[in-house]
């Protein structure tokens, strides 16, 4: 049993187990009237923080916080494409999202989380000219410091903010919303905890001044009725967080200037 | 390379700074030295401006975001329990960790670790342990049965040279924040957090750590890497700085300016005796200042 020195002993969290939280929470979510765990309206986002130019040593960065859901994309490049690479016409995305092992609240392995990759990868070429840089790759990172809900829909539109900061040409900036469907009621920017306890879910990319969608998923239970009304508060809520990115790249474009 | 000196001077006349600067690296910044400044218009034994911020991270125990010029380091402590190991019944365990994620430097790419994580990872946790800052004991929770294991992982944000000097200032930070959560041992003989709302419904057992929140730190290590060019000492080096002049010393000294560890990981560059001492004096200042940052981030945490 006792652990010999330098291997590292069979560990566990002290926490409550998320088993008994479920128990407890389920009634209370399924009720038609509940109030969110944060205060906030079924229709309302958390406040969001956007900053562009976090790490030096990229081309290009962005932080962004939204509650407890904490991101940093770091770009690079364009650079020259992998030696196996084939030659290309037109510009290479490289998409790598990963967690820090306190991201969550019971401590994590690294794992490469290559579905949250590739859909950040399918949700951004559409907005990006690849014919501007041919012959060369561009390549964007992600690092999740704390998951807090969300992810996903916080790392796209961290990451079009981050392109731009790295001058890499784009139709558009790209903002992503999610919706959870729990019983009866539509909750827009879901905290882990709703996350855990929804019946669907809804995320929208889009390009808000062009009103295109780049990647539209839907995953669990659905009445159509539902999707429209979901669709509509995404799009919405896109343009919304559209302004608020463009008004961040202004700022950090005029103190530049000065 | 003695007459280089003059002749880079027609050269770098002719040219234009940043071209000249990328050509003959070597060349750019041995011209500053001998104006005894470096590019970023620092003299040579200063360090770069470092700030500390505590409770960075809140799903962590214990956090903290260090930055040395653009350096950035977040490093958080998860505390989890674990049984300890029969030769020391009485003793926790620390477990560190020094992660470079492609974010940080154009280097790195994902699935190839940099090569200088694990060099890092293993000299912070050398120094984190001979330097005596924490007794294990403390972590100990029930004699033979229960102790903690506290995972301390420090993340490189932004690299920008002396990266290990500002991951032991974020890992340092990281343990004066560390609040260790009160818990108490039920029934099945776990270790679970103690709630005082879960009180009332039934009797619960009594906390085992009440008054252990803190861990007591005694003699602080705090590190200053140089890089010895020639008769030159460039304190707290950039990337740049690293790449182009590659004799490394880092010095570690703790708050009572006792020595706990010296590294000097080859390099062109000898190290003699009156260069040694030069570091160390060099480090000697900087550990004051660095312990009065610290010391100002902790009165910051505890006014909020």
């Amino acid at each position: 049993m006792a652990a010999k020195a330098g291997t590292t002993p069979a560990t566990y969290s002290p926490s409550p187990t998320t088993n008994n939280k479920k128990k407890n929470r389920t009634p209370l979510f399924s009720d038609v009237d509940w109030v969110r765990p944060d205060g906030r309206d079924f229709h309302q986002c958390r406040p969001a923080f956007l900053r562009t130019g976090a790490v030096n040593a990229a081309s290009g960065s962005a932080y962004a916080e939204f509650g407890n859901t904490k991101v940093i994309v770091s770009i690079f490049g364009p650079r020259e494409s992998k030696k196996a690479m084939m030659y290309s016409d037109i510009g290479r995305l490289n998409c790598n999202v990963s967690y820090t092992t306190f991201a969550t609240p019971v401590r994590s392995q690294v794992s490469d989380n290559k579905d949250i990759s590739s859909q950040l990868h399918k949700s951004l070429e559409g907005a990006i000219m690849l014919n501007t840089f041919p012959k060369t790759t561009v390549d964007v990172f992600a690092l999740v410091l704390e998951s807090g809900g969300c992810d996903l829909p916080v790392i796209i539109s961290c990451a079009s903010l981050a392109l731009a900061d790295a001058g890499i040409m784009m139709y558009d900036l790209v903002a992503a919303v999610s919706v959870s469907c729990i019983g009866k009621n539509l909750v827009i920017d879901p905290i882990s905890e709703e996350e855990n306890h929804q019946d669907g879910n809804l995320m929208t990319t889009c390009l808000p001044s062009r009103n295109e969608v780049t990647q539209l998923t839907i995953t669990g239970e659905w009445s159509t009725p539902k999707i429209h009304e979901a669709m509509e508060l995404c799009l919405d809520a896109c343009s919304k967080l559209g302004k608020i990115m463009r008004s961040c790249l202004k700022e950090s474009a005029s103190t530049s200037q000065e | 390379m003695v007459e280089s000196a003059k002749g880079m001077n027609d050269l770098s006349s002719e040219m234009e700074v940043d071209a000249f600067r990328r050509l003959f690296p070597l060349r750019f910044h041995e011209r500053h030295l001998l104006e005894s400044v470096r590019p970023d218009a620092r003299p040579l034994g200063k360090a770069r401006d470092t700030s500390l911020a505590l409770g960075a991270v809140a799903s962590a125990d214990g956090s903290a975001l260090a930055k040395i010029g653009s350096t950035t380091m977040l490093a958080a402590i998860k505390m989890e329990v674990m049984t300890p190991a029969k030769e020391t019944p009485d003793e926790g365990c620390i477990a560190i960790e020094f992660h470079m994620p492609a974010i940080c430097s154009p280097i790195v790419r994902p699935g190839r670790p940099a090569e200088a994580a694990p060099v890092v990872s293993k000299q912070l946790s050398d120094t984190i342990v001979s330097s005596g800052m924490l007794d294990l004991k403390e972590l100990s929770l029930v004699s033979g049965k229960a102790a903690w294991m506290a995972y301390l992982d420090i993340y490189c944000l932004d690299a920008d040279g002396a990266l290990f000097d500002a991951a032991l200032l974020a890992a340092v930070a990281a343990f004066s924040h560390l609040q260790i959560p009160v818990v108490s041992l039920n029934d099945d003989g776990r270790i679970v957090v103690f709630s005082k709302e879960s009180e009332g419904e039934k009797p619960k057992n009594k906390p085992v750590n009440e008054e252990k929140r803190k861990l007591k730190l005694r003699s602080i290590p705090f590190g200053l890497t140089c890089i010895i060019h020639k008769n030159y000492i460039l304190a707290d080096p950039t990337a740049e700085e690293e790449s182009i002049m590659e004799t490394l010393i880092t010095i570690v000294l703790d708050s009572s300016y006792q020595l706990v560890s010296l590294y000097k990981p080859g390099g062109p560059a000898l190290a003699y005796q009156p260069i040694i001492q030069d570091c160390i004096a060099l480090s000697r200042q900087r550990v004051g200042e660095l312990q009065t940052i610290l010391n100002e981030a902790i009165c910051d945490m505890e006014v909020d």
